[in-house]
């Protein structure tokens, strides 16, 4: 498999003002030359090939969008080596744009007051795509999306959906070996999100595009990405393919409990009670259940079941595989 | 595949992207309507408040009535191009700030084109025919010569002087790429073209200075229109202006360029 990105060393550095408090404070700021050095992306190595979904994961400011823009050539690297379809991006902008596409969080990059198709025909003049190949990815696109209903609508008159996906439409317009994408599902409904999900993975088929993810939604990651790639605080933590990820976490169960009791009070005894079996117990998102995360290495799902039982009445109980969301947390804790 | 991006293709994309952005102006009528009418109601005054302050001053260091008409004529039409086809410039500011100015960089065509492409500013074609009228009109009052030669000429200084409004205000717009509150900055270099339509010989030799070299804004009108208006006391600075015009608009460009290199975009 060819590579399109090759990534070594690669080191963003940010010169941040020590600023001070209160009024006197930023009056010294004014002068201050005390800068500190802070490090969005460190030392960060890794090479994608062509065709790969590669998700780009890490907790707000972890460096995502900061290695994003530099891949796209909005920065320059402080250090280290990027190489984006033979081409260093930031010394050869314009030529590096002929080759990617990019949809950038919520910002849309259509012309605001014009009908979809007239966005469309600009893209085709400024990439210079010949009728040919833009007649057949037209074609494509309209056995996957119901296109008539986007082409002649002002991208302003759009919902966040209908723009998205438009956005996501535009970026593969001139077959770019590269497409990023930044949180595009981000905002949306159940059924948008699963529809730019086959979108985005039809189009890596058919195409063969390399896709980098970066989102906060696990479904995305679970729908679309073999292979993730995980950062914090700018450093590479994690760099394989999904099911490894999922291995390493593989003895761990959650056990979601129903108590008859008042949840919050039950959960917090609960807390209590298995304070030695090392249980991490949380509420779900919903108010509904009470999650046990269980290392099934330590003690058996049973067992603990048991002992819930001999002290709680408990209405209802389901038993669940970890969620990469949950290996995600963990090893934003620290716990590889 | 090899793509080349010539003179002809920006020329071809810059009408095709001009011509969608009139064509959605033109959809929000009411505003429309209302932002020529605002325009036209500016001219006016400023052409009053000229008139009046000439009646009561006939004449200012040498300087006659239809001779200052010529220069305001001149200054409101060179003043033109900056209004409709950089407009955009004024927004700058909000799309650094936001963060939205990132997707300019997303497409293989010059940034600063791509940037200045996007909005046409019809309301200065209103200008620029209050402009005409004006300089025709003092024009015919001086009882100046017309002949091909002398047109070109007007041309050639007419573009040479919007170079320098031009860069004027890309400089000025440049200066939110290094700091938060620049919109003071763009005012005030657009407050100071209304000084453009006064002869240079008006102010005392530290303004002259200024004005020449600094902020050059008796190059929006007093230069270039010296070769029209009298041709017999041409100074070098009027004859080079064409190229000191091109120095400044490339020097704006490469300061706007070198903003925008240093831009980080915010997190999303």
């Amino acid at each position: 498999m060819e590579n399109v990105i090759e990534i070594k060393g690669l080191t963003k550095e940010f010169k941040v003002l020590n600023r001070h408090e209160g009024i006197k404070g930023s009056f010294k700021d004014l002068f201050s030359r005390d800068y500190k050095i802070v490090k969005a992306v460190d030392d960060i190595s890794m090479n994608v090939g062509q065709g790969e979904i590669v998700g780009y994961l890490g907790p707000n400011g972890a460096g995502k969008s900061t290695t994003i823009k530099m891949m796209t050539g909005v920065l320059e690297p402080s250090s280290g080596e990027l190489i984006v379809n033979g081409r260093v991006p930031y010394k050869e902008r314009k030529k590096n744009c002929e080759d990617i596409g990019v949809v950038f969080g919520q910002r849309s990059q259509l012309w605001w007051a014009l009908p979809l198709v007239e966005s469309f025909k600009l893209l085709k003049d400024i990439y210079q795509i010949p009728d040919k190949d833009y007649k057949d990815m037209l074609d494509i696109y309209g056995t996957m999306v119901d296109l008539d209903m986007l082409l002649h609508k002002p991208v302003r008159q759009m919902s966040l959906g209908q723009r998205t996906l438009s956005d996501i439409l535009a970026a593969f317009l001139h077959n770019p070996k590269i497409v990023f994408l930044d949180e595009p599902t981000i905002g949306l409904d159940v059924s948008m999100k699963s529809k730019i999900r086959e979108l985005i993975l039809e189009l890596n088929k058919k195409k063969n595009t390399t896709v980098i993810l970066t989102t906060h939604d696990m479904g995305d990651v679970d729908a679309l990405c073999r292979r993730i790639v995980i950062i914090d605080k700018g450093k590479k933590l994690y760099d394989n393919d999904i099911q490894h990820l999922r291995g390493f976490f593989g003895s761990y169960r959650t056990l979601k409990i129903r108590p008859k009791e008042e949840i919050k009070l039950a959960a917090d005894e609960l807390e209590k009670e298995l304070k030695d079996l090392d249980i991490k117990v949380s509420i779900s998102d919903d108010n509904e259940w009470i999650n046990l995360l269980v290392n099934e290495d330590k003690i058996k799902v049973l067992d603990v079941l048991s002992k819930v039982q001999s002290l709680h009445d408990i209405r209802d109980m389901q038993l669940e595989e970890i969620s990469t969301e949950e290996v995600i947390k963990k090893i934003y804790e620290g716990g590889i | 595949m090899n793509k080349k991006r010539g003179l002809g293709f920006y020329l071809k994309i810059y009408f095709k992207i001009i011509g969608q952005d009139i064509k959605s102006k033109m959809s929000y009528r009411s505003d429309f309507i209302i932002s020529t009418l605002g325009m036209i109601l500016t001219n006016v005054a400023g052409f009053v408040s000229f008139w009046i302050m000439f009646r009561n001053f006939p004449s200012i260091n040498g300087w006659g009535y239809y001779e200052m008409l010529f220069l305001y004529g001149f200054s409101l039409i060179a003043i033109t191009p900056v209004q409709c086809l950089f407009d955009n410039n004024w927004s700058l500011r909000m799309f650094v700030y936001s963060g939205d100015f990132i997707k300019y960089y997303f497409r293989p065509i010059n940034l600063f084109f791509y940037f200045q492409s996007e909005v046409f500013d019809v309301k200065g074609l209103g200008q620029l025919a209050f402009g005409i009228g004006t300089l025709v009109y003092a024009w015919g009052k001086l009882g100046l010569a017309v002949n091909a030669v002398v047109l070109i000429k007007l041309i050639l200084f007419l573009i040479t002087a919007s170079l320098f409004m031009i860069a004027l205000q890309n400089a000025a717009a440049a200066a939110c790429f290094w700091m938060e509150n620049s919109y003071f900055i763009l005012e005030l270099a657009f407050k100071f073209k209304d000084y453009a339509k006064y002869p240079i010989t008006i102010f005392n030799a530290v303004f002259k200075f200024i004005f020449t070299f600094m902020i050059p804004i008796a190059f929006i009108a007093y230069y270039p229109s010296m070769i029209i208006l009298r041709p017999d006391e041409v100074g070098l600075l009027s004859l080079l202006s064409p190229v000191i015009g091109l120095i400044f608009f490339y020097g704006s460009y490469k300061l706007w360029m070198l903003g925008a290199s240093r831009y980080n975009g915010t997190g999303s």
